[in-house]
């Protein structure tokens, strides 16, 4: 790989990763928590928070909110203001559609 | 003027009775004339530059705003299909959607950046383009057209229906949705007794007609049925057909619909072409906003609050619909609840006739929502259209406090929704507009603002059908008129060529959906989750892989498809047994470990990218330089 790699193909590739990341984490605490709360259980254990079935609240509620947040740390972190390339001088000329 | 007021008072007392009607017309037509008046703007904007970049790229120029609110996922669905999920199997489908809580950073910060860039790059203007340049290959941009214009197609044909359909339930007395009728798309009514007299009709049949006023039937053959068994054989041949076309009714409005719908969708993408579609998206998109919220807010007041609301709802179902894997109404309908007092019910049991959403179908749609998010075509011809960076920011600002606001909110709607009205069999896909008429039934000017939340799944059906129309002219117009047909085509035959494309796809679209075709809407499922996992993978390769050759991105390409597509045939034709998992449909796939076939064909398409790429000679250092070091600038 050369040196000469564009900053935005670098970052970009290490925003990717950390995004896939979070996705990963956040299938697994759901997943895994409407799992444990939610699947194989008898209904007079039914327990409402704010409505919502407990499962729902920490499974899919609660982590959205999160999730949230998240977004918008990694916007200000991670990405990164970089230069994407001047608009074509017009590639409209180049195929003939000029005008 | 003494004289006028009989008259006022009168006209006051007419308007309130179907005012639930003219509401949502007034709407819908006020949703039409904005959706004109959108494309005009746009096409000013849109002459700005050169015409293909302008008419199909909005000249790369899109906002935080526009990008945010249309690039996703979202479509009529949302509005119709979605709800009417939560309605049916419960709170279970907050997990189903659970994959959206990082739809705002993966729609955008896997590919946007690059993507970006890549598209200033290749100077491509439409995805097979930049596929095309990107690997310097002719043969694979013509592939990649092919599958867009084959999934878009079919994707759009059911949009048309949708939007159709739609404005036949807003008409004033379409019965549709005034909420204590049950209208079927073939009912007789005493209106259509007396017209079938002056069709002449004998008496004697019309009299035997008289016990099906007010049923409805779902399907003409189940009312041919009803009328062979009322009538004589001679009766029967000699005024069947009358019959069945006076009881038509609604069929005539959804013709009407679909008329309406059309010409305004293909007129203002005529006008505006892409930023038309973007704009008319975004509008819909904050005005559904408003109208969720709204809705929220009654629907919560009406049910008496959230707590109450999924208690009533689990009283009118059973248990599943408040647990995993989800409530099946055939199984545990309101004569079985009582079971679950007296014995301790588990919400699951082997048993269960049909599983929802069983463990690995949550897993699945964990990846579903996420990268078909990622990777259909329709949201990568947005990415590439964006302004820069900063645009991308805060584009996943916007996404994730719009989405907070959106699926919820929708979910907590239809829990409310089940509990006020308890029951609509065949009609689920109502739930949202009935639920606006209820929530507002007592409001002044309530009228209106049900016709508003009507009118946003018409909105959004629109706005999808037009951003398809772009990307399926701009297919046919670049990818394969300007390449192929006539690379020396000037501006103004390709001006004509944009609008012919759209007029003649327009013109299909109707065509199809006069009498709509019973197996397309199994290609329609396929096509969604088949184009993602179509251009998935060789987006993501384009973007980050060096090492990645145009063998690689064909195979990625071919492996997806047909692996989705072999699936979706298994389970439809039925060569597979029976799996009871999943959303009851009649084009069902197979799920191949009970899981979905998207997840199957991302990886497939992975394998085959990678491997091919690996076995071909590494791609020409030049045009990889190109693509990914810096640019020599002086």
């Amino acid at each position: 790989m050369s040196d000469n790699t564009d900053p935005v193909v670098r970052t970009g590739r290490r925003e990717a990763l950390i995004v896939v990341g979070i996705w990963l984490m956040a299938a697994a605490w759901s997943v895994t928590t409407s799992y444990r709360l939610g699947y194989n259980r008898p209904v007079e254990e039914l327990k409402l928070i704010w409505g919502f079935p407990e499962w729902t609240f920490w499974g899919v509620a609660v982590p959205w909110v999160v999730c949230g947040v998240i977004s918008w740390i990694f916007g200000a972190l991670f990405v990164h203001d970089s230069h994407l390339g001047e608009e074509l001088p017009e590639e409209a000329d180049e195929l003939g559609l000029g005008g | 003027m003494t004289n006028l007021i009989p008259v006022l008072l009168a006209a006051a007392d007419t308007s309130k009775m179907p005012s639930v009607g003219y509401g949502a017309l007034i709407a819908l037509v006020g949703f039409i004339f904005a959706s004109l008046w959108i494309g005009a703007l746009a096409n000013r904007k849109t002459r700005e530059g050169s015409f293909m970049t302008g008419f199909f790229l909005g000249n790369r120029g899109l906002g935080a705003w526009a990008l945010a609110l249309t690039a996703t996922v979202q479509s009529g669905g949302t509005f119709m299909g979605f709800p009417s999920l939560v309605y049916t199997h419960g709170w279970i489908v907050a997990l189903w959607i659970g994959g959206y809580i990082v739809v705002p950073i993966t729609g955008f910060g896997i590919l946007g950046k690059r993507l970006a860039q890549l598209s200033r790059r290749t100077e491509a203007i439409t995805v097979p383009d930049l596929f095309r340049t990107r690997f310097g290959s002719p043969a694979l941009g013509l592939v990649a057209s092919l599958f867009i214009l084959l999934y878009l197609s079919f994707m759009m044909f059911a949009q048309f229906k949708a939007g159709a359909i739609v404005m036949k339930t807003a008409w004033p007395g379409s019965g549709v949705l005034s909420v204590n009728e049950d209208q079927k798309p073939f009912a007789l009514s005493e209106k259509d007794l007396v017209a079938l007299s002056d069709d002449q009709v004998s008496a004697a049949v019309v009299e035997k007609l008289a016990p099906l006023v007010g049923h409805g039937f779902s399907t003409e053959r189940e009312m041919t049925a009803q009328l062979k068994s009322l009538l004589s054989a001679d009766e029967y041949t000699e005024s069947k057909d009358r019959i069945v076309k006076r009881s038509k009714q609604l069929d005539r409005l959804y013709l009407y619909g679909l008329a309406i719908f059309s010409l305004t969708v293909v007129a203002y993408t005529l006008m505006g072409g892409f930023l038309a579609a973007v704009w008319t998206d975004m509008f819909q998109s904050v005005l559904m906003f408003f109208g969720v919220m709204v809705l929220l807010f009654a629907s919560l007041h009406q049910a008496g609050g959230l707590d109450n609301a999924t208690r009533t709802a689990l009283k009118n179902t059973g248990p599943g619909y408040v647990y995993g894997p989800g409530y099946d109404d055939r199984f545990e309908g309101p004569k079985a609840a009582p079971n679950a007092k007296t014995a301790p019910r588990m919400a699951y049991d082997a048993a269960v006739p049909r599983e929802f959403l069983p463990l690995s179908l949550a897993l699945s749609f964990f990846c579903v929502w996420v990268w078909s998010g990622v990777g259909s075509p329709a949201s990568l011809v947005r990415l590439m259209a964006s302004q820069n960076t900063q645009v991308i920011r805060r584009s996943i600002y916007l996404l994730s406090v719009y989405n907070l606001g959106i699926y919820l909110p929708l979910i907590v709607i239809c829990i409310c929704g089940r509990a006020l009205i308890p029951e609509l069999p065949g009609q689920t896909d109502e739930i949202v507009p009935r639920m606006a008429l209820l929530a507002t039934a007592d409001w002044p000017g309530g009228s209106l603002i049900a016709g508003m939340i009507l009118a946003a799944p018409f909105g959004a059906v629109m706005s999808t059908v037009s951003s398809y129309l772009v990307v399926l002219s701009s297919g046919l117009v670049r990818d394969i008129y300007q390449r192929f047909i006539r690379p020396q085509a000037t501006p103004g035959e390709l001006r004509n060529a944009a609008y012919l494309s759209m007029i003649f796809v327009g013109a299909v679209a109707v065509a199809v959906n006069i009498s709509p075709v019973a197996y397309l809407q199994a290609f329609i499922v396929f096509s969604a989750t088949g184009s993602a996992a179509t251009f998935l993978i060789p987006a993501i390769m384009a973007c980050y892989w060096r090492r990645a050759t145009v063998a690689g991105a064909l195979a990625g390409m071919i492996g997806g498809a047909s692996t989705v597509l072999s699936l979706y045939l298994l389970g439809i034709l039925e060569k597979t047994p029976e799996q009871r998992i999943g959303q009851l449909t009649s084009f069902r796939p197979y799920y191949l470990c009970e899981v979905d076939p998207f997840v199957w064909g991302v990886l497939v398409s992975g394998l085959c990218s990678v491997l091919a790429s690996l076995l071909t000679t590494p791609p020409d250092q030049k045009l990889i330089s190109k693509m990914f070091d810096k640019e020599l600038t002086a």
